[in-house]
């Protein structure tokens, strides 16, 4: 075992053991828990205790490959001290092979303070060979400490609606995901996830909507103010504009996730419903010119909401920028209420969101939101702390799914 | 329009009315606190030590975490000839000594220290707060913060009327209709004793309406006190048991290892009870006894706290029987040996102040009638330590008294608010083996172990609060008040009794010995901390 001095906050590995059945991991862990007064030792000399084990859930990782593997491991890590979980980090490996185990068994461990006792939980590195790669849940259920939260973090594009990924999904509260990552426009995949999240039960943490958090806080902003608030209701246009690398921004080439979950978010807060799914914005007949030789832009998708009293214009569009591909570059909103406007502006630019609005064309508010971009530790951290259902997030993906055109049984309450 | 003439034709009635909307919908779910407005935080006292140790790093802080909003000025206030540029390096230096967290982050501090601006103010010349006003309208102008102010008095305690008054008097109180609001923050002693309560209540009231005023108890703003709300309003097995049927008493303990500190002026004028016991302790008291409150708001909170100040003072305590001072003489403390109150700087040598009270109060309600609540607070006590612990009642018959060698203690929670912030549950637990005896053990939760979190200073939170326009977690001028007719009684007494034999506890000692006489003569000891 490992006698490091520890650093405040930094894990260190504690206990490292090596077993090839699930029975056999299980003793390993709770060899670890068995020495009571585990201590370490430092110069020669008793060191200090080191805490029993924390756990406030347990978390499985799937990583198809060693690297996703390693490096969800490593954000795992980082999150020992905030939240210590019994990890499970899962790699199926050569499906047509014989079926077998290796796991690794280690205890990270944290001094949350000085002098304070450590703090700390296990991770199973698990590669599964063969037949027994196919079917996770069966290794992960007899690994799970019962009565703790199950979350799922599934770096790629998880094979929705098949049985077995089903089954893992339904032995689990939630699934960490991000959707932006997914190839092509990634709209498809979007609605077999809502389709999944809705046969399964599995709340879903989408990084690539909670990345949009500091987006939808500037936009709620605009309606704390009482004067505002009263448009809120009348939205007549949502229009969001995406960052593309891709010449001619043609639909389907650029994962428009991000940008669909902004309009989804408000149609589903505001009660809305979708009469025209996202289709391609056709072509003018002529079509302009940008302003070099390339391909001209393509004009985006369009779909059509309602609210029960007016349709609602969308329009989602790409421009050609350098940021990574997908970003959203602007929301911009119009209210229309007893004859009078809301026009609303939002960019955002490295840390800050910056919403303007103007009434009847003139300008009413101008604010910066100072909100950094947060990395996948941070989300990683906020998915796991939420671990039921929430209705906004849920109404957000269903909506999202509804606006792909995807079939939808209707929502079930979160 | 239409309106109108559905009305006339008496169909209004029929439509479904369109309620104009009352609530953002768009907050709902979202994880992010809501920023404040754009604000001006005009800071009195700027050059003093509570603003330097405690006020400005919180500010920064809120700033680092982008909890602040970005159209954001701190306007420092104080009598010293800086201007910003030199402010700016006081606070730089300030932020190096007391942050806590470093080293500082250098681009927060760059776009921080822009925010920073200094006015040369003494609060007795009424025409600073001309200049005061004109600067904050050209900051408005500059910098977008939109006539939003929160004024921050950690001035000395004797100005406070004064500078409300010249608030008032060039117009810096009044609320603009196109939303630009204005509130103040007092920090404590609110008060000398009732009488001076009420007229800074009064002083305070002349000028500013009561939903405007944020009286501040940093308490409040700690983690494990809010923490006490949800723990007990929160979780469905524990308030079931919080009343007199279960519960057999309660104590409450507010202890400091650290002396006076060089207030020694400060402290002659207040004591214990005046500096802990009027405010920290008889909050803690009603946050433990307060009824289940209709809603989270502030002040839905503030009445119940009320009720429970109010149920303890329909049973006057003798100021002689049920409450006890002390003061400490020389002693050890910490490895360290420590002079006597009486042998510190600027303090009386025949000083009557007092360094440390106890007190047994009754609640008089349906909940807590004849569950005793001991508090103790004092100076040169042992450790630093505040705890609130319940202890429950034993059980009813000890079904295990000839198997095992000792009876068990009965169950015990402890809520520890400083230091190792958390909650212990006591219980009986058989010791493993043939026999049946039974011992005490502990369910231990660490504040650290299990959110190894980035906790807030209670200053950050109580700030943060003020610029949001929630008061849930100051107190209301009747809270004052009545804190202060409980406390006031027996502080007259002692003013008016025989001389108390001070100093009557060694420095490192849990207090004079009359502390544990009142309340071993029910039965009871003091935990052992």
């Amino acid at each position: 075992m490992a006698t490091d001095m520890i650093a405040l906050n930094r894990p260190v590995l504690r206990w490292a053991a090596r077993a090839r059945t699930i029975p056999d991991i299980e003793k390993e862990l709770s060899r670890i828990w068995a020495k009571q007064d585990l201590t370490t030792d430092v110069d020669g000399a008793p060191g200090r205790h080191v805490s029993a084990r924390t756990n406030v859930m347990n978390l499985v990782v799937v990583a198809r490959r060693p690297e996703i593997a390693e490096r969800g491991a490593a954000t795992i890590q980082a999150l020992t001290g905030l939240h210590p979980s019994r990890t499970i980090v899962v790699q199926p490996a050569d499906p047509d092979g014989p079926s077998w185990l290796d796991a690794r068994i280690e205890a990270h461990c944290v001094m949350p303070v000085a002098d304070a006792p450590e703090t700390c939980a296990e991770t199973i590195h698990l590669i599964a060979g063969g037949e027994s790669g196919r079917h996770l849940v069966a290794l992960v259920t007899p690994l799970i400490i019962h009565d703790l939260p199950v979350t799922v973090w599934w770096p790629g594009e998880p094979p929705f609606g098949t049985t077995a990924t089903n089954d893992l999904f339904s032995a689990c509260d939630r699934l960490v995901i991000d959707g932006s990552t997914w190839g092509g426009d990634g709209l498809a995949r979007l609605g077999e996830m809502a389709a999944c999240a809705e046969t399964t039960g599995i709340a879903v943490s989408d990084f690539a909507m909670m990345r949009q958090s500091r987006w939808r806080e500037a936009i709620a902003s605009i309606f704390d103010d009482p004067d505002y608030l009263p448009y809120l209701r009348s939205v007549r246009r949502i229009s969001v504009t995406y960052g593309t690398h891709d010449e001619t921004g043609s639909p389907g080439s650029t994962n428009i996730i991000k940008p669909v979950y902004h309009v989804a978010w408000l149609a589903s807060r505001l009660g809305m419903h979708v009469v025209k799914p996202l289709a391609p914005v056709p072509s003018p007949a002529k079509p302009t010119k940008s302003k070099s030789s390339a391909a001209p832009m393509h004009r985006g998708m369009a779909a059509s909401l309602a609210d029960g009293r007016a349709d609602v214009a969308v329009v989602i569009r790409p421009i050609h920028s350098d940021m990574p591909s997908g970003t959203t570059l602007r929301v911009e909103l119009l209210s229309e209420r007893r004859g009078s406007e809301l026009r609303a502006d939002v960019t955002a630019e490295a840390d800050t969101v910056h919403v303007r609005v103007w009434i009847d064309g003139v300008e009413a508010l101008d604010r910066h939101f100072l909100a950094a971009r947060r990395g996948d530790v941070d989300l990683l951290a906020e998915s796991i702390e939420a671990i039921d259902r929430d209705a906004v997030s849920y109404g957000t993906l269903q909506m999202a799914a509804q606006l792909t055109g995807a079939h939808s049984r209707g929502h079930r309450s979160a | 329009m239409r309106d109108l003439r559905e009305s006339r034709e008496g169909r209004a009635a029929k439509r479904p009315s369109r309620a104009r909307p009352t609530e953002n919908v768009l907050r709902e779910g979202l994880r992010l606190e809501r920023v404040p407005d754009p604000s001006i935080l005009t800071l009195f006292g700027a050059t003093g030590d509570l603003a330097h140790r405690k006020v400005i790093p919180a500010v920064y802080h809120l700033w680092r975490t982008n909890l602040l909003p970005h159209e954001f000025v701190l306007l420092a206030l104080g009598r010293r000839p800086y201007d910003d540029e030199s402010f700016r390096t006081e606070v730089r230096k300030t932020l190096e000594q007391y942050s806590r967290v470093l080293p500082l982050d250098e681009a927060a501090w760059r776009s921080f220290s822009h925010r920073i601006c200094y006015q040369r103010l003494d609060f007795d010349d009424p025409r600073g707060f001309d200049t005061l006003a004109k600067r904050l309208d050209e900051l408005d102008q500059t910098e977008g913060t939109r006539g939003n102010r929160l004024y921050y008095l950690a001035t000395q305690p004797s100005q406070f009327a004064e500078i409300v008054g010249e608030l008032g008097r060039v117009g810096l109180d009044h609320e603009r209709h196109d939303g630009g609001w204005r509130r103040i923050v007092i920090e404590k002693p609110f008060g000398h004793d009732l009488e001076s309560a009420k007229r800074l209540n009064r002083e305070v009231g002349k000028v500013f309406r009561e939903s405007q005023v944020y009286r501040i108890d940093h308490y409040l703003g700690k983690e494990t006190v809010r923490n006490l709300l949800v723990f007990r309003f929160g979780n469905g097995i524990f308030e079931p048991l919080w009343n007199r049927r279960y519960v057999d008493h309660v104590q409450i303990t507010v202890a400091e290892s650290i002396g006076i500190e060089n207030r020694g002026a400060f402290y002659e004028e207040t004591g214990a009870a005046r500096d802990v016991l009027q405010n920290h302790l008889l909050q803690l008291v009603s946050l433990v006894a307060m009824e289940p409150p209709a809603t989270f708001e502030a002040d839905a909170l503030r009445d119940e706290k009320v009720k429970v100040l109010r149920a303890i003072g329909t049973h006057p305590a003798d100021p002689f029987d049920e409450v006890v001072r002390g003061q400490y003489g020389a002693g050890w403390v910490g490895g360290e040996q420590v002079k006597a109150y009486r042998d510190e700087d600027e303090v009386d040598p025949k000083s009557e102040t007092e360094t440390f009270v106890a007190a047994r109060l009754n609640i008089d309600d349906w909940r807590w009638s004849g569950v005793p609540f001991y508090v103790r607070t004092g100076k040169r006590l042992p450790k630093r330590a505040t705890e609130i612990a319940i202890q429950f009642r034993a059980v009813p018959h000890h079904l295990f008294r000839h198997a095992t060698s000792s009876e068990p203690d009965a169950n015990l929670l402890a809520i520890r608010i400083q230091p190792d912030e958390g909650i212990m549950l006591r219980f009986g637990a058989k010791v493993p083996g043939l026999g049946l005896d039974v011992r005490s053990v502990t369910m231990d939760f660490t504040y650290g172990s299990s959110f190894n979190v980035d906790t807030p200073d209670a200053y950050e939170t109580l700030i943060l609060d003020g610029l949001q326009g929630d008061a849930s977690l100051f107190t209301r001028a009747d809270e004052v008040e009545e804190a202060w007719s409980l406390v006031d009684p027996f502080i007259e007494a002692w003013a008016n009794g025989p001389p108390p034999g001070f100093p009557n506890y060694d420095a490192g000692t849990w207090g004079p010995p009359e502390a544990d006489e009142l309340i071993a003569r029910e039965g009871r000891r003091w935990r052992r901390i």
